[in-house]
């Protein structure tokens, strides 16, 4: 009775339906003898006789097949599949490479086309359907990512060096290392500041209604400013500042640089940051407060062992939004000279190098989602009386 | 007239209705009752396919409820659920004329409509028409839930809970309200209560449920005398069925003529229930009450032997 | 009665054009701004002393204005269309299916930073326009899709099972019941979603659009502050005009 009302999974027909349609019809790989001269693109089944594409096929043909008749049996095989295919993909860009990249040319690169960027996608589309559906919790999810992150490591150190994306990561190693420095210590101090600047805004609008709706009107209108705009608008002050007081200029306030950046990023942290911060400390159950006076304990005992704990997990879901619009923020920083990821994007889009482009926007898409994920895993570990 | 024959409903592997046959006659106020779980909410909403049967057969004035499109079929069932379910975002008018105008009723006849069933239901027009959903108490509410059902004047209605949320003195007013309504416009009406002397007050069969069956049907006060089981005995009030069944007996059933004697200084109304003149005795520590009609005009006498005495006679 | 009718009428109206106020305000001083910037001369000479020119002159800032808006615009209105259609797509009985995987993408797909996407979307699609509206429409599709979601799954399950009880078809249900209660937190949505991309629309310069992130971008690189002062300026108006619309329509509600 239960088994015959068993009904296809449509939405993972759908996406092995495009990732097939995509793996087919695309461009896999583009193949360019140097940095400069533009590349041919190449199809999957264009490359070696088409057999190590059709090996990738295989996977999905058996995901679509799982998925014919899903059960939580053929689920987990669905999700070892995949799993299978994230693992296999670096290996098939390196018979890719060995079949096209010709022994007289060194510097050949090999590009990333849109048929696997696209694949990329479905296939993690696939495994969020999957870890939903069968209900594996998300800290278990990164930990599947293990083995595939495993195995493009292992691919790109020895067998994939005509990359081009790792071509450019090898050309400026010292360079991204600093950029991903200097973008987290600017991210990581604005969340900081913020942090402890939000504590006291907070308490200050618990006290005075006056700050409460002034601040908020200034924060909210703040966060309605578009960010280049800011950015701008902060370096006319902040250079005239820079030329006229010697001290500040010392510790390098100037129109350009970390100073406008890291006061741009504080004035957007602020209002996430109050916002939580406030609700965490205003919103808690007015009965918890009053039962814990009534039991004898004074303002400081409630603050400190009823409302903060109470409250920490909401000014982590502060923190959170804060961090992760910083990374993004930092980035647009850079055209004002402050330095971090930002940089290779902007220079790589005024030199229309693609790979540039990418070395630095997708570290910052990388940063962006570790954050979000560890302060999520951390606050939910946090949450007072267990998990929900 | 609406029929069940063998109905069954199956949640995946737990069955909620269980092969339930029943048959509520037209203008009749048939009352389910039961445990929560019991089933009673499920079978209501099977009637107006919210829920579709799995097996068994459902019939609406002999025709299956299945020939009918279902749209066109809850438009001509009335429906009221324990929380209103009104659009928050319309006012009473409009909440009031939906049917009607899902219909395609034209306006003036909608219009006309909806103020007669506001006064109807004791809701003046110019007050309460363009109040929104928010503005109102829970009865009122409730008594634009009832006008909303009651709108493009269906044969049937059906009433999941609707007194539920309010307060005693609200319920009981609203039952009151609910039995004069019933008494002018003989409804066909299926209603699901836990609440049993909202069942028994209202109640013209009474259908106790469990599990998904039908334990015992019939009219109340033959339930009161002879409950099947000990189930259907504790639900109905176990030892505070006398008063029970003394609350669904009218005065007027017990009383005798005036007779020579002087007039008992303690009055009760001939359509009060005998429970009432049970509790004025008891209060005044009297053995007599004279009965007064209407206009307060001595009509009869009660006495306490009399009260008691009338299981036989 | 028709007297006070009429009087409450014109204050209805006057408080009606009251709360028009900010909006109106802020549209002025943009106008205004775009269309008196060269007059300006003076001050910017001041913030510039040393510069041959203090006044951007390679396009005129209507211009630069008009094709920020139409960026925006054309992006938003096919981000609206798409995102409000996706949501309600996956609320159906038909599309249910969808719903947890489409929820999760954009929930997921907030974290994105916006530069990101709008980087991301050039090696996909080249420079111009056509890769900004895309990458624009992409992210913007997100807060649209979620809050829609939300709003949806926020009306309550008696109001729902009522409007079918009463005989309203799925399509009746939708359009009479279930978009107008969605209808505040969908706005809020469209809010976020279109004040993101005013900002993102600016970085659109340096992929090779021309609209009010020109000056700024050009400011920088020529070390000149007027330049970039007059960019900032009036993308800040915009973006304050426009979400000052968006306040007055989501205060009505």
């Amino acid at each position: 009775m239960e088994s015959g009302r068993r009904v296809p999974n449509r939405v993972l027909l759908a996406l092995m339906l495009a990732g097939l349609l995509a793996w087919l019809a695309l461009d896999a790989v583009s193949l360019a003898p140097n940095r400069i001269v533009p590349g041919n693109s190449y199809r999957a089944f264009e490359i070696g006789g088409g057999w190590p594409a059709l090996a990738m096929t295989l996977p999905m043909l058996v995901v679509a097949g799982l998925a014919w008749r899903p059960s939580p049996q053929t689920l987990r095989l669905a999700l070892w599949s995949v799993l299978a295919l994230l693992v296999l993909l670096p290996w098939w860009l390196v018979a890719a490479s060995a079949s096209l990249v010709e022994p007289e040319m060194p510097q050949a690169r090999i590009g990333i086309g849109v048929s696997i960027w696209l694949l990329l996608f479905v296939w993690l589309l696939t495994l969020i359907e999957l870890r939903t559906r069968l209900g594996l919790p998300r800290q278990l999810g990164w930990l599947l990512l293990l083995p595939v992150l495993a195995s493009w490591w292992v691919a790109l150190v020895w067998w994939l060096e005509p990359l081009s994306l790792y071509r450019e990561y090898q050309a400026r190693s010292d360079q991204f290392l600093a950029a991903v420095t200097t973008h987290l210590a600017l991210v990581g101090a604005a969340v900081l500041a913020s942090l402890v600047l939000g504590a006291l805004l907070a308490l200050a609008m618990r006290r005075h209604p006056g700050v409460r709706r002034a601040g908020f009107g200034l924060l909210n209108f703040l966060q309605t400013v578009p960010s280049l705009a800011l950015f701008g608008l902060l370096l006319a002050p902040l250079a005239w500042l820079g030329a006229r007081f010697d001290a500040l200029a010392a510790i390098g306030v100037s129109g350009i640089g970390w100073a406008p950046a890291f006061l741009a990023l504080l004035g957007y942290s602020l209002l996430p940051m109050v916002r939580n911060m406030y609700v965490a400390l205003e919103e808690v159950d007015p009965a918890v407060i009053e039962s814990a006076h009534g039991m004898g304990m004074n303002r400081r005992q409630v603050l400190l062992q009823v409302r903060l704990p109470l409250a920490l997990p909401i000014v982590l879901e502060g923190i959170r939004i804060t961090t992760v619009q910083a990374i993004g923020l930092t980035a647009v920083a850079a055209l004002i000279g402050a330095g971090g990821l930002g940089t290779f994007v902007f220079q790589g889009l005024g030199q229309a190098a693609m790979d540039m482009v990418l070395l630095g926007a997708l570290p910052i898409l990388g940063l962006a989602l570790v954050a979000d994920a560890a302060i999520s895993a951390l606050s939910e570990r946090l949450r007072p009386g267990g998990a929900a | 007239m609406i029929e069940l024959f063998g109905v069954t409903k199956r949640f995946g592997g737990e069955t909620a209705v269980d092969a339930l046959s029943l048959r509520v006659e037209k203008g009749e106020v048939c009352v389910l009752v039961g445990t929560s779980g019991c089933g009673k909410s499920t079978t209501l909403r099977m009637i107006n396919r919210l829920i579709e049967h799995d097996g068994g057969e459902i019939h609406l004035e002999g025709a299956p409820v299945r020939s009918f499109d279902e749209v066109t079929l809850r438009r001509r069932i009335g429906y009221v659920i324990q929380s209103t379910g009104l659009f928050p975002h319309w006012t009473v008018a409009r909440n009031i004329g939906l049917v009607p105008r899902l219909l395609k009723w034209p306006r003036a006849r909608i219009q006309e409509r909806v103020e007669e069933l506001m006064q109807l239901l004791g809701l003046p027009v110019r007050e309460f028409a363009g109040k929104y959903p928010r503005q109102l108490s829970g009865g009122q509410a409730q008594r634009v839930g009832v006008a909303r059902a009651l709108a493009a004047d269906p044969e049937i209605l059906l009433m999941d809970e609707p007194f539920g949320a309010l307060d005693p003195l609200t319920r009981q007013s609203l039952q009151k309200e609910l039995q004069e309504l019933q008494a002018r416009l003989h409804k066909t009406v299926v209603f699901v209560t836990h609440d049993m002397d909202e069942a028994l007050a209202l109640a013209d069969r009474l259908v106790v449920m469990r599990k998904g069956r039908i334990v015992q049907q019939g009219r109340p006060i033959d339930l009161l005398h002879d409950p099947a089981d000990e189930f259907v005995e504790s639900l109905l009030g176990g030892m505070d069925r006398g008063l029970k069944e003394a609350a669904l007996t009218r005065v007027s059933e017990r009383m005798l003529p005036l007779g020579p004697r002087l007039l008992a200084s303690e009055r009760i109304p001939y359509a009060a229930p005998l429970s009432q003149a049970l509790s004025l005795m008891l209060w005044h520590r009297v053995e007599r009450l004279t009965v007064v009609d209407d206009e307060d005009i001595p009509v009869g006498e009660l006495s306490l032997r009399r009260l008691l005495g009338g299981k036989t006679s | 009665m028709s007297r006070q009718e009429l009087t409450i009428g014109a204050a209805g109206l006057q408080t009606q054009m009251r709360s028009w106020l900010a909006p109106l305000a802020w549209l002025f001083l943009l106008v205004l701004f775009a269309s008196g910037m060269p007059h300006l001369e003076g001050a910017f000479r001041w913030i510039e002393p040393d510069s041959r020119e203090v006044i951007y002159r390679r396009a005129g800032f209507f211009v630069l204005l008009g094709q920020h808006v139409l960026v925006v615009g054309v992006a938003s209105l096919l981000a609206v269309a798409l995102g409000i259609g996706s949501a309600i797509a996956v609320t159906r009985p038909a599309g249910r299916d969808f719903l947890p995987l489409v929820s999760q993408l954009a929930s997921i797909g907030q974290t994105f930073p916006p530069v990101a996407v709008l980087a991301l979307a050039v090696p996909a699609l080249g420079f111009g326009t056509l890769p900004i509206i895309v990458a624009l429409l992409l992210y913007g599709l997100l807060p649209i899709v979620r809050n829609t979601l939300t709003g949806l799954d926020g009306i309550d399950a008696d109001v729902r099972e009522a409007a079918r009880g009463m005989g309203m078809t799925g399509g009746q249900l939708l359009r009479q019941v279930e978009l107008p209660l969605a209808a505040p937190v969908i706005l809020a949505g469209i809010r976020t979603s279109v004040t993101v991309n005013i900002a993102t629309a600016a970085l659109g310069a340096t992929v090779g659009a021309s609209n009010l992130g020109d000056p700024i971008i050009a400011g920088i690189i020529n070390g000149n502050t007027a330049y970039i002062v007059q960019g900032a300026l009036l993308i800040g108006l915009l973006a304050l005009a426009v979400d000052s619309v968006f306040e007055r329509l989501l205060r009505r509600g």
